[in-house]
């Protein structure tokens, strides 16, 4: 079977930057792949080309057959905006800072999107937002406004708000970076029952607990390269490149 | 000095019997300043009710991607910013009928001007809100397939408005006393009508008046200016 999402020598410059060089990475349906790294390296970068919210500089970005953007003579050409909005709603994700509707209740944070793009019947969307309310364990909080939501309940709802247009993929941009320390684990455990749904995600993220456990799959990023890639026990007990074998050394030391 | 209880008691009687002939005298000339009031406010009206949505398009065109149009909305902006009201009265007035033969009475051209003036203005305040709102706003809304528009009015204006309304009260307690300019086309309202009667009567009465009466307008506006203010910022509560 064809990978759900295919990225093939994807390409970015910022002016001078080379931010992402020559990256290839499939993600098959159901599988749960995390990317690591220094920052700097790139990764927020390619998750966020995943979903147009970065233009590539040149390669092929496949999602689901259907090509978003080709560089058949190095230059990209993307499909049209209206496409690319089609197939990107398929796409969820999920921010470093949350991005919740701050003039929105909890409800209405996660029901906007389906009533508006999907066209859902408003009671059918709300039935199904108080599902995934329950899901993520923030059933209680429907009526409140981001504002009244500690962090962790925040990005909560953004995972409810994102499941709700029931993507076939979802993007993690740093999930937890933002959350006090003591409360990323109520985060990481939603994402953690969604990996064991056999959702399929791509996860950029600071945690290697969260990597080690869950992932099925570790990518290793360093200077806009893919350094080193494989499952997460051979990445965390066996790391074959330098480069690796110092970025764990430095996170376990801090 | 004899400063007896019967001088005190004279002062007293001469200043309430002032004050009454006064208030005799007021009510002579109240009805006119009522009059001129009503012209005050219908101005007032107009120009809120046209030129708050006028600056929306303005502003969203200060920003567009389409060159022309982002020339026109800028262009616009700095000649109704950069030039005198009471000049853009005079064109509106006297020079547009010359070059195009339409006609308009004094009180319809102080409208359109104030409209096309408070636009320019407002658009200024309403850019500054739709700036100051997070990038992460609108990946967020590009993420769940919302399209521009949507974006726009489910998500941009909606925490536009909290972000602009001090500065738009601002702006319509001003409008308030700008609508005065329009005496300049002969228009009589409020502060015509006061100074009409001084000069009459050589009674400084009626603009103690007009004062009273321009500030109960700009009280009812700066109430309504909280209330709102505390409508738009609801969900900024912590605690319900």
């Amino acid at each position: 079977m064809a990978p759900l999402l295919e990225l093939n020598h994807i390409c970015k410059r910022f002016g001078n930057l080379q931010a992402l060089d020559d990256v290839t990475l499939h993600v098959n349906k159901g599988e749960t792949v995390a990317i690591i790294g220094p920052s700097g390296s790139g990764k927020s970068t390619l998750l966020r080309s995943v979903n147009y919210l970065e233009k590539i500089s040149s390669g092929e970005i496949i999602i689901k057959g259907q090509k978003l953007v080709q560089s058949p003579q190095g230059k990209p050409l993307y499909l049209p905006e209206r496409e690319i909005r089609r197939i990107c709603s398929e796409i969820g994700m999920i921010f470093q800072h949350f991005n919740l509707f701050p003039h929105m209740t909890t409800l209405g944070n996660i029901t906007y999107a389906p009533i508006k793009v999907k066209k859902q019947p408003p009671a059918e969307a709300e039935a199904e937002a108080r599902r995934l309310l329950e899901l993520v364990g923030l059933e209680t909080k429907a009526d409140c406004y981001p504002a009244q939501l500690s962090g962790g309940q925040k990005q909560r709802v953004a995972i409810a708000r994102g499941l709700a247009m029931q993507p076939e993929l979802m993007l993690f941009d740093e999930p937890t970076s933002a959350l006090d320390p003591e409360i990323t684990g109520e985060v990481l455990s939603v994402m953690k029952t969604l990996a064991e749904q056999r959702m399929t995600m791509l996860v950029v993220t600071h945690e290697m607990g969260f990597a080690r456990e869950v992932a099925d799959r570790v990518i290793f990023m360093a200077d806009g390269h893919i350094v080193e890639q494989g499952l997460p026990q051979d990445i965390f007990n066996n790391p074959q490149s330098e480069r690796l074998q110092n970025f764990l050394k430095s996170i376990l030391r801090s | 000095m004899d400063f007896s209880l019967l001088t005190i008691k004279i002062y007293i009687e001469n200043w309430l019997g002032g004050l009454a002939a006064n208030w005799d005298y007021a009510q002579v000339i109240l009805p006119s300043l009522l009059h001129g009031t009503v012209t005050t406010i219908q101005v007032f009206f107009v120009t809120l009710i046209f030129s708050i949505p006028l600056g929306l398009p303005l502003a969203l065109g200060s920003e567009s991607r389409l060159l022309p149009i982002r020339w026109f909305c800028r262009f616009y902006v700095f000649v109704f910013r950069g030039t005198p009201l009471m000049l853009q009265l005079f064109f509106v007035y006297f020079i547009i009928p010359i070059y195009t033969g339409i006609m308009l009475d004094a009180m319809t051209s102080s409208m359109i001007t104030f409209v096309l003036n408070y636009a320019a203005y407002l658009s200024e305040i309403y850019r500054g809100g739709i700036n100051s709102i997070d990038r992460g706003q609108y990946e967020a809304a590009a993420c769940l397939g919302l399209s521009k528009a949507q974006t726009v009015l489910g998500i941009v204006l909606p925490q536009m408005v909290r972000v602009v309304l001090p500065a738009v009260g601002n702006e319509m307690i001003t409008l308030v006393k700008d609508t005065s300019l329009v005496y300049a086309l002969g228009v009589t309202e409020l502060l015509k009508a006061s100074r009409a009667a001084v000069n009459r009567d050589g009674n400084l009465t009626a603009y103690l008046l007009a004062a009273v009466i321009y500030l109960i307008l700009t009280f009812g506006l700066t109430k309504l200016q909280k209330y709102l203010e505390r409508r738009f910022s609801r969900h900024e509560k912590r605690s319900e």
